[in-house]
């Protein structure tokens, strides 16, 4: 009982250090003055300042597109890839492909996005929002297949012979078999792509080039002449919509749970 | 060889199959006519779950011949064959409901929303799920995923159905049960089955035919009466049924010696003191008093089976023999053992099917 308070009282520690950063910088977005000590009162003043803010916004869009567009790509290719290293036919092969994989998911951002820029540089790419793409959907690839990969590894293979003896080709098997059964693992792939797009800092820096940028770039610049509040009430905004897409993933993967448990319908 | 006058619907001709050096299977032939209940019979890695995904197409022989319908289907994938099958665990698809399932080989074959509705509804009537078309896979009971995979089999309308060993996840009852429905299913539809199962009991309840496989060969095959009355070998006599199998020789035609003795028989074909297998079912064993038995013992061992006391006796040459009793007996009482001359079954070392049967034809001819 003792020990069960003392973890308690741990888990509230850990989670206020958390966020108390995070409220302390939303509850300033509301101040009616300057900077973030010194309330002065309640003011919606940098909301306004924000939505007046024609580039901000235009970066925030930009930043939104670059997120989505990567991640469906990211999604569509790194499904396939987890299903090409699933079907490889020799331990071997997949070994070294898995681990070609995870080198990718270690390796520090610092040095992807160098290697970007040398290799954009390199071909003549110009930097911008194409560059930026590119290398959002190289470093979205590897999660999602590290997502997807344990959906297909458990998904028994008499399911894809009962459809093959049941007369179903390669790509209604495909279809009507394998990606439904691992349609919870491309979810989830596709939300982690999303969230890495959008909070990536380090690789895009190096690839953004001058006039195009993202939200985080965006903020660290501005950051280093002073943080103005127009980036807490962005900063704001963007908890909440982070906070919404986790719901939505929560309650996409419990009802792909719940399908897939028997005995639970009935105690419902 | 007789000319064959029907051609058989599924055909081996010397297929073997080897993982590198591990060979699962060893040159089998064997042949499958239409509308009949086949058995593959053999204890687990056997060999007899490959003959089957052999059939369906799953895997490809490495050497000799599968023909179904006359026609060499070694490389026909399995997407192409007439012949489908229920899986071990079901394989039920948990992203479709019952319907679904069911609905899924008719509708990759384009058939029309109107047919696809007809035929997955008299399939579902016929392993009687009518009432359960909009439950997910997850909701319904194991005997019930049993029933739905096999609707979704038929719903192929296959020329024959293969059952990889389908019943051995249902507890005894439902299992029981769903024999005998198997079996009138298959009398109704008229369709060959082949059943695949490690359990004698099973395969003597249902099939017209069986195949007795072991360490990749088929060791005998015939009707279930035939290969319990009259197994080829110690592995066939052991593995259907009990039986108590002693050392003997055969004196001359219908006269065999065991434990000291000589006993009259109906067994013929053999070389003079020919040495043999004698086999005598327990249940062919009756305990008498000492003078009226052809056979003395000693009672040993006594335990009660509910229907029956399966008693072990030893006779004087020290041969154990197992009986099947309906009352008990004192253990260490002297007793005799009765049977009769057709209870005797005589096996020869290494006999092949073929000479076997020859064997059985050319004296049982005679009479």
């Amino acid at each position: 009982m003792k020990k069960n308070k003392i973890g308690n009282l741990y888990l509230w520690l850990v989670f206020i250090v958390l966020y108390v950063p995070i409220f302390y910088l939303i509850t300033y977005s509301f101040n009616s003055g300057k900077y973030m000590h010194g309330w002065k009162g309640f003011s919606l003043i940098h909301y306004c300042q924000l939505w007046a803010d024609t580039r901000m916004i235009e970066i925030v869009v930009d930043t939104l597109i670059i997120a989505f567009l990567s991640s469906v790509l990211a999604t569509i290719i790194g499904t396939f890839g987890a299903l090409w290293i699933n079907f490889a036919k020799s331990q071997l092969t997949k070994n070294i492909l898995l681990n070609f994989n995870s080198i990718l998911l270690v390796s520090p951002d610092v040095i992807i996005g160098a290697s970007f820029l040398i290799f954009f540089t390199a071909i003549g790419l110009s930097l911008g929002f194409l560059s930026v793409l590119l290398s959002h959907i190289a470093f979205s690839i590897p999660i999602v297949v590290l997502m997807v990969l344990p959906r297909l590894q458990e998904m028994p293979v008499t399911l894809t012979e009962a459809a093959e003896d049941l007369g179903a080709n390669f790509w209604q098997v495909l279809n009507k078999v394998t990606l439904p059964y691992i349609s919870s693992g491309i979810m989830a792939g596709f939300f982690m792509a999303l969230t890495y797009s959008l909070d990536d800092f380090a690789v895009t820096f190096f690839v953004t080039g001058n006039g195009f940028s993202t939200l985080s770039v965006e903020i660290y610049s501005r950051a280093r002449q002073g943080i103005s509040l127009e980036i807490n009430a962005l900063s704001a905004i963007m908890f909440i919509v982070s906070l919404i897409l986790v719901f939505i993933y929560y309650f996409i993967s419990r009802n792909g749970n719940r399908k897939r448990t028997p005995g639970l319908e009935a105690t419902k | 060889m007789t000319e064959e006058t029907v051609q058989p619907l599924i055909e081996f001709k010397n297929v073997s199959l080897d993982y590198g050096e591990t060979k699962v299977l060893k040159k089998v032939d064997l042949e499958i006519e239409e509308g009949k209940f086949y058995t593959l019979l053999g204890p687990s890695g056997s060999g007899k779950s490959t003959i089957l995904s052999l059939i369906s197409g799953r895997l490809q022989p490495t050497g000799g011949d599968i023909l179904i319908e006359g026609k060499n289907v070694n490389s026909l994938p399995s997407n192409q064959r007439k012949v489908n099958t229920v899986f071990q665990n079901y394989a039920l698809f948990p992203n479709m409901n019952v319907y679904d399932n069911v609905a899924f080989g008719p509708s990759i074959k384009g058939f029309s929303k109107k047919k696809i509705d007809q035929l997955v509804k008299s399939m579902l009537k016929l392993v009687k799920l009518d009432d359960f078309s909009d439950r997910e896979i997850s909701e319904i009971s194991g005997g019930q995923q049993q029933r739905v995979a096999i609707a979704r089999a038929l719903a192929n309308q296959p020329k024959v159905l293969l059952l990889d060993e389908p019943l051995s996840a249902l507890d005894y009852k439902l299992r029981k049960e769903m024999q005998s429905e198997l079996r009138e299913l298959q009398q109704r539809l008229g369709i060959t089955f082949i059943f695949v199962t490690h359990d004698q009991e099973e395969a003597l309840a249902m099939s017209d035919w069986i195949f007795v496989i072991n360490d990749g060969k088929v060791e005998q095959s015939g009707s279930p009466v035939d290969i319990y009355d009259e197994p080829i070998n110690h592995f066939v006599a052991n593995f259907i049924g009990e039986a108590n199998i002693v050392p003997g020789v055969m004196k001359e035609d219908y006269l065999v010696s065991f434990a000291g003795k000589d006993f009259k028989n109906v067994d013929a074909g053999m070389r003079t003191n020919e040495r043999v297998e004698v086999v005598i079912r327990p249940e062919d064993l009756d305990i008498v008093v000492p003078s009226r038995g052809k056979l003395q013992v000693t009672i040993e061992d006594q335990s009660f089976r509910g229907d029956s006391y399966e008693i072990t006796a030893i006779d004087d040459a020290g041969n154990e023999w197992a009986v099947q009793a309906t009352n008990p007996a004192k253990i260490g009482q002297r007793r005799g053992l009765k049977f009769d001359p057709e209870d005797i079954h005589i096996m020869r070392l290494n006999e092949s099917e073929e000479d076997f049967d020859a064997r059985l034809e050319s004296y049982e001819g005679e009479d």
